[in-house]
């Protein structure tokens, strides 16, 4: 899911960025170092939308850097549990398929798809029924597992649900 | 470049903040649990009980003399960051070390830094160091 979440960020500013344009530079700084960062608590940091607040400066011993607390507002995606997401399959092998959910990897082993769902080698792909599941192809799933490390994480999915596979 | 065009407009509000020396430990250690917080961006920072406060500007009551001691710290922190390319902002006849340039400013007030007096009922007193007499 996506949310529209309050962070703060504490950047540690060159003297070479002191000036006028100080505020430019920190806004540069904090895009760059927010943006496309993912940790388990928060998710995945998509954009910055609007900087709330920059603290005043505070000049850190011995070192001559200056250090600012931003708080800004950023448009952030957190998976959940259960939550039913279209992913893009980026690889497929004999214990499963990966998809891409934009920045989330997920998982899909053979074991949570379809009984009818079999392994073939040429391709490679899954073949169901009435369904296959290659490389690059549109794919529905839930996921049922998420696991929150410190700065990535993974999801497990299936597609062993009614409504759930490829999308055509 | 543009950084050095307009330095006579320096924005208030961009200025530092600068601890009283009496400080410098406490502060350092603050700054080095920061860097080993390395996702800092998710934590806003709590409000500990012990907060200082801040003193209104119309009721301060320390010294408006600078003491030797913040002249020294001033000077220091603003050498070190004239040395690593912050822009200056006098007009320099030929001075060359960072030292000196900090000294010049110092005596025009220009130096774009506030002094922290910390107290100890717990409060702090901001100074800027363009309306303190100097020693």
């Amino acid at each position: 899911m996506f949310f529209l979440r309050t962070l703060s960020h504490t950047i540690n500013l060159h003297p070479s960025y002191f000036g006028p344009h100080m505020r430019e530079f920190l806004m540069r700084n904090l895009h760059a170092d927010v943006e496309g960062t993912c940790s388990g608590r928060i998710g995945f940091i998509i954009s910055v939308l609007n900087i709330t607040n920059i603290s005043p400066g505070k000049v850190l011993p011995n070192s001559g850097l200056a250090e600012f607390i931003v708080q800004y507002q950023a448009i952030v995606f957190k998976p959940y549990k259960g939550e039913v997401v279209d992913a893009i399959v980026t690889s497929v092998n004999q214990i499963g398929f990966f998809a891409d959910v934009g920045p989330l990897q997920v998982f899909v082993a053979q074991k949570l798809m379809p009984n009818d769902f079999k392994f073939d080698s040429n391709g490679p792909c899954y073949r169901g029924d009435d369904q296959t599941i290659e490389k690059n192809g549109q794919v529905r799933l839930k996921i049922v597992g998420l696991k929150h490390q410190a700065t990535q994480i993974n999801a497990v999915g299936t597609i062993k649900e009614d409504y759930l596979g490829q999308i055509q | 470049m543009s950084d050095y065009d307009d330095n006579d407009h320096w924005d208030q509000s961009d200025e530092e903040e600068v601890d009283d020396f009496r400080l410098t430990e406490n502060a350092e250690d603050e700054f080095s649990s920061k860097m080993i917080d390395k996702f800092g961006s998710e934590y806003v920072p709590a409000v500990s009980k012990t907060a200082p406060k801040a003193v209104p500007k119309e009721e301060r009551t320390t010294t408006p003399y600078m003491t030797k001691y913040e002249r020294a710290r001033i000077l220091g922190a603003r050498a070190l960051q004239l040395s690593m390319n912050a822009p200056v902002l006098v007009d320099l006849e030929g001075e060359t070390d960072a030292l000196e340039i900090a000294m010049k400013e110092l005596n025009q007030k220009k130096i774009p830094l506030v002094i922290r007096r910390n107290l100890p009922n717990n409060t702090y007193e901001d100074w800027e160091v363009s309306e303190m007499i100097l020693p």
